[in-house]
């Protein structure tokens, strides 16, 4: 898909199979076109989600918009399910509408070790550190089986 | 509208072998981590990630993955490099880094 920037990049030519200069088929100006990424599935962990996928993101969104639209399907972690009435009473805050969405999990606490404005707001350094250690030791999945431990 | 609700086991399901995923958040803020450590109990292989900052969440899915699509790769602040990533592009490691921005 055609892109306005890029123009002055060293990716454009040091990526190739991601950048390509072409002509506009309108007035044959140059443009750069970048190959558009489709994924299977969008995962993202929102705050607040209705059992039917629509979602509200609080704080910083990132790209999570995008994604979920880019994406053939969506899968949502959330803090916590709530009535439709929240996405009835501001519209325009539903990131995330429901026919995107295949699957919603309620997961509170999904993103810790990590961070999840305003749920938990720093890291669990403790649980971070455990991770590196397993990721040295590759044992990544038996980590994951003591954070899991009854939540699937 | 019909209702999505489902248990994780149930949800992780959908994911299979050679896929394309992109993981929401950004480094240590907001990544579905629970989901990725679930997913990375399966057997999956050969998955592709893509985000424009992917953080724990995908540093968890290396060693399922053979390929990353992203701008900037890493944790943040004291949690420092990404170590599933470094452990899988480094070296004579498998996982593909396509930087792209």
């Amino acid at each position: 898909m055609p892109v306005a920037g890029m123009w002055g990049s060293d990716l454009v030519a040091q990526r190739p199979e991601f950048y390509q200069i072409m002509k506009s088929p309108f007035d044959g100006t140059e443009v750069v076109c970048v190959k558009a990424l489709v994924p299977d599935y969008a995962i993202i962990h929102v705050q607040e989600a209705d059992i039917f996928g629509n979602c509200r993101i609080l704080g910083p969104s990132y790209q999570d918009a995008l994604l979920a639209r880019a994406a053939k399907k969506t899968i949502i972690t959330t803090e916590r399910i709530v009535g439709t009435y929240r996405m009835q009473e501001e519209p325009k805050l539903t990131a995330i509408p429901h026919f995107l969405v295949e699957a919603v999990v309620e997961m509170p606490g999904g993103a810790k070790p990590g961070i999840c404005y305003p749920e938990y707001l720093a890291v669990d350094w403790a649980e971070h550190k455990a991770y590196q250690k397993a990721v040295k030791a590759g044992e990544v999945p038996q980590y994951a089986g003591k954070m899991l431990e009854g939540r699937l | 509208m019909h209702t999505k609700l489902m248990s994780l086991s149930q949800a992780t399901d959908f994911i299979k072998d050679d896929m394309l995923l992109a993981m929401g958040g950004n480094a240590m803020h907001r990544n579905p981590v629970l989901f990725a450590l679930a997913l990375s109990q399966k057997p999956l292989k050969n998955l592709k990630m893509c985000a424009a900052a992917p953080g724990i969440a995908t540093d968890i899915m290396m060693p399922q993955s053979d390929t990353v699509y992203f701008g900037f790769f890493g944790l943040e602040n004291e949690a420092g490099l990404a170590p599933g990533m470094r452990k899988g592009m480094e070296g004579d490691a498998k996982v593909k880094a396509i930087e792209g921005s």
